[in-house]
């Protein structure tokens, strides 16, 4: 990309007031609130590769908000309200389809959660329905709904204002209102060290060169942890790559995004006619951008019973990216034992949906030198405080 | 059971390294996705077709002339060769019909029927056409040579009935001479390049020349040199051509129109280099500006256990893929290498280079591109959206691909990867595609479960 045509391409500089590591969604929103709610301007993003190629470009764009615990309904549906006013926010495309979402239920078990998690979604003003397998087949004629099959459909939640976005576009958008309000965005700069003294972040070391800055913001995904590591900080994540498949372009069939937590499948119909489709995680920890096939290939089977007129659709890529995944299935956010150095951490398969809502949360968080209210819960010391927020049912594959 | 050696492609180069390394004693597996043995150049009719008869299909009734379609494209001297390399692959276990879809490391080779097994990988998965697009070019008639062979030798079927032939390279004189030999109206050979008189230094290839020449002649086909397609029109179908002198840039210089029913067109061919690039094998770049397999005098890739051979380590013709393939095939056993392979494959490989001197592709093809002209033809990108794409900062490939999508359809990009790379001004880089071949989901939900994912 030439960033002098959609954002102003930077040489890095020796100081910053706030430098940002990693130049996915979150980074990016990140820098665009910093500068447009707090009038902090003196930033960069820094990436070690391309902007936004890392999760940004890779994830299957699901945006929900249907949550269980009120901690997570409340930032997930922050920012899907601030989804719904984005487009005119940044002035530019974003493709974002309410097309609504369903989460099926394939046991007794997953209805009871099905249901418990409408009835606290309704209860935090999040929109949420629960549907007999008649009214899923009304809301998606494709899906089998027949009671004979492997995984037969009892029911699922539906939110209907959830839906899919253009993660490009959500990115090119972020970077440039980032970049027209001051913002730095620096690609091919990785950060291969943090330098603390006396108890404080000062520096970054980068591929690129020494920078100082007041204050610190990590926000690189699945690399978080390794860049964490060389300021003293050992983050409870466990790094695994997360694979996602695309068919060539049918007619449109598919009008709502569907998703099946026991069968780790995430099914939607992007705006060009192509499936969109993710996959479970990998087992393995790794770092490779690259997931192991028979993972697809049994996930698959299962979309398949869910959805028989697929048969004969191709796959004709696979990717994956590099997720960071936490003990309890929720973001690490905040402030960390290391002053001026703050965490954006743990979004594991999901976090996504939720990038203009960390943004916004973030910066405040970086700007306060506090923590925002709604990511408050989230801090690193719940894991030794035990305050944790189990969202394995709602969120542990979830997108 | 664990093969040995795992061949992928059946092609002169896969067909001599599978004989070579079979007779030195390995149980050997030759895979390809065509259900017949010889690859492009001995590519052959399935034997429900082998009579000679062109397929029972209206809109191509047989034309033949004074010979029949098969004898039209089964010149002796290549027949032989074919036969002889079949001939050496007793006891290889054939998979035709097989098209390979991913390889996994030490090595797991899946194709759209299961999985193979095996200690070594040799991969000679060869060339596919070189597109260069045109006003015109996606309407039905117009075809890449490859594919008016493709269709010729393999189905018996003849393009059309008035065909046009263009583009450049030696491939287009066998294209020409089996179209009229079958019996169409072969009305003209656009050879973009001028000036060949360097070819002479290789009297056996200048002979070889010199038979499609007579054939040529004796259809009379007339051969222009320094001319070009550069349009082609009609309403549904094809109807006619614009042909121009070019330039040595390529640019056009004076026009006329021709009226044809099919058009072949071919500029060369474009290394497939799929498979390798999953493994990691390091890729280098051929004397045109393709990316090719690097490979070392052994064929040795620089993944331990995997070799390359044919048109995936360099385009060359038949003659060097097959030598490519010997000498694979003894590097894998451990067989000394009988006399003369080595100079002839030097040889062979002196003259594939001068072919990339003498027919280059000129960007000059870039002027010819309309608002409307489509440069991708799955995801329907015209080049005003690359412009547009452009106008707003994508300078190179990768972001042309996010921005305008050419690529990311079916083909992912083996048909407009060439013209798309060129117009971001770069030489097409090594192509990514952890999807060798498109896998229908009921395949790929067919595999056997191997180790299930516990919940994440
Ligand atoms: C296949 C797949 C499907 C998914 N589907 C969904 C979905 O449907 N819905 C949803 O909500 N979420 C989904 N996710 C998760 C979502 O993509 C991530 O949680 C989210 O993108 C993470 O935030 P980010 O955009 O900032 O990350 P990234 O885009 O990964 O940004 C991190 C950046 O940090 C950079 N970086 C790393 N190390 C360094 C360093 N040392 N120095 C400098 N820079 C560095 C990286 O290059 C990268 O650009 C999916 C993820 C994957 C992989
Ligand atoms: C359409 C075409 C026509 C040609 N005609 C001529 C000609 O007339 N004269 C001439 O001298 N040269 C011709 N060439 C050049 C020709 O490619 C070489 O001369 C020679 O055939 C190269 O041999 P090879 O063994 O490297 O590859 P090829 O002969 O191309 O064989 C490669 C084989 O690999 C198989 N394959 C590829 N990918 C996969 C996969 N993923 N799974 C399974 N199988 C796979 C293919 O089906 C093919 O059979 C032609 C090339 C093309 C593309």
């Amino acid at each position: 990309m030439h960033p002098d045509r959609m954002w102003r391409s930077a040489e890095p500089r020796k100081s910053y007031d706030v430098i940002v590591v990693g130049a996915g969604g979150h980074g990016l929103a990140t820098a665009y609130y910093l500068a447009k709610n707090h009038g902090i301007t003196d930033v960069a993003v820094l990436d070690r590769g391309w902007l936004a190629g890392g999760n940004m470009a890779r994830n299957t764009t699901i945006i929900r908000s249907n949550y269980l615990w009120d901690e997570s309904a409340g930032i997930y549906e922050h920012a899907l309200k601030l989804w719904e006013g984005l487009e005119e926010d940044l002035g530019y495309p974003l493709l974002f389809s309410q097309r609504g979402v369903l989460n099926l239920a394939h046991s007794l078990q997953d209805v009871r959660d099905g249901v418990r998690r409408v009835e606290a979604n309704r209860v935090n003003g999040v929109d949420a329905e629960w549907l007999a397998p008649e009214q899923v087949k009304e809301v998606c004629p494709i899906v089998d709904v027949s009671p004979g099959v492997r995984y037969p459909v009892l029911g699922a939640t539906y939110q209907p204002r959830a839906g899919i976005a253009k993660h490009d576009n959500v990115a090119w958008a972020l970077a440039r209102a980032a970049s027209d309000l001051g913002v730095d965005l620096i690609e091919h700069c990785q950060v291969t060290g943090v330098e603390v003294t006396d108890g404080r972040a000062t520096a970054v070391t980068t591929t690129r060169g020494r920078i100082t800055a007041n204050k610190i913001a990590l926000s690189a995904a699945g690399h978080t942890s390794v860049v964490a590591k060389t300021a003293g900080l050992d983050l409870p994540l466990q790094t695994h790559p997360l694979q996602a498949l695309v068919s060539e372009l049918l007619e449109p069939i598919h009008p709502t995004v569907v998703m099946s937590n026991a069968v780790h499948v995430y099914v939607s119909q992007a705006h060009k006619g192509e499936l969109v489709m993710g996959a479970g995680i990998d087992a393995a920890n790794s770092y490779r951008r690259r997931g192991a096939f028979h993972i697809i290939e049994s996930q698959m089977a299962a979309a398949l019973e869910l959805f028989p007129v697929f048969a004969r659709a191709h796959v004709l890529r696979t990717w994956a990216g590099i997720v960071d995944v936490s003990p309890d299935a929720s973001p690490i956010i905040g402030l960390t034992p290391v002053e001026n150095l703050y965490l954006n951490c743990g979004w594991g398969t999901g976090g996504f949906k939720a990038t203009p809502g960390i943004g916004w949360c973030y910066a405040h968080t970086i700007a306060h030198d506090t923590p925002h209210p709604l990511t408050a819960p989230f801090t690193l010391t719940r894991f030794t405080t035990g305050a944790l927020v189990d969202e394995h049912g709602a969120a542990a594959v979830a997108h | 059971m664990k093969y040995d050696l795992i061949v992928i492609g059946a092609g002169p180069a896969g067909m001599a390294a599978a004989g070579t390394a079979a007779r030195g004693g390995l149980r050997v597996a030759l895979v390809d996705s065509a259900a017949q043995l010889g690859g492009q150049f001995h590519r052959q009719p399935p034997p429900e077709l082998g009579g000679g008869n062109v397929r029972d299909d209206p809109t191509h009734e047989r034309l033949g002339r004074d010979q029949s379609i098969e004898q039209a494209i089964q010149a002796p001297a290549p027949r032989r060769d074919f036969l002889r390399l079949r001939d050496r692959l007793t006891g290889v276990d054939l998979h035709l019909g097989c098209r390979v879809w991913a390889v996994e490391p030490s090595f797991a080779v899946h194709h759209d029927g299961g999985t193979l097994t095996g200690e070594r990988l040799l991969i000679a998965t060869g060339a596919h056409d070189r597109v260069v697009p045109f006003p015109g070019w996606d309407l039905p008639g117009v075809m890449t040579a490859g594919g008016a062979q493709a269709l010729l030798k393999g189905n018996l079927v003849v393009a059309g009935r008035r065909i046009a032939v263009a583009g450049t390279g030696p491939f287009l004189l066998p294209v020409a001479a089996g179209l009229a030999a079958a019996g169409a109206r072969v009305v003209g050979v656009f050879e973009a390049a001028r000036q060949m008189g360097a070819l002479a230094r290789y009297p056996a290839k200048l002979a070889e020349g010199a038979g499609y020449a007579a054939t040529l002649a004796r259809y009379r086909v007339p051969y222009h040199r320094g001319q070009a397609v550069v349009a082609a029109h009609g309403a549904d179908e094809l109807a006619k051509v614009t042909v121009a002198k070019i330039d040595d840039g390529w640019r056009a210089i004076r026009t006329r129109e021709i009226e044809c029913d099919a058009l072949a067109v071919g500029y060369g061919f474009v290394p497939q280099l799929d498979l390798p690039v999953q493994l990691g094998c390091a890729t280098t770049r051929d004397s045109d500006g393709s990316a090719i397999v690097a490979v070392d005098d052994q064929m040795r890739t620089s993944i331990t256990g995997v070799h390359a051979a044919g048109e995936t380590t360099g385009v060359g013709g038949a003659e060097l893929a097959e030598l490519d393939g010997i000498i694979a095939g003894h590097s894998i056993t451990g067989t000394p290498l009988p006399d003369g392979v080595r100079r002839r494959r030097e040889r062979a490989r002196a003259f594939a280079r001068l072919l990339h001197e003498v027919f280059p592709v000129r960007d000059g093809w870039r002027d010819r591109l309309r608002a409307d002209t489509i440069v991708c033809r799955c995801e329907e990108v015209p080049y005003q959206a690359i412009c547009d794409a452009q106008a707003l900062g994508a300078v190179d490939t990768r972001s042309l691909k996010l921005l305008a999508r050419p690529g990311m359809g079916w083909c992912q990009g083996r048909m407009c990867g060439y013209a798309v790379a060129r117009l971001a001004g770069e030489d097409p880089p090594p192509p990514r595609r952890p999807i060798a071949q498109p896998i229908s989901l009921q395949n790929l939900a067919a595999y056997p479960l191997r180790s299930t994912n516990d919940d994440a």
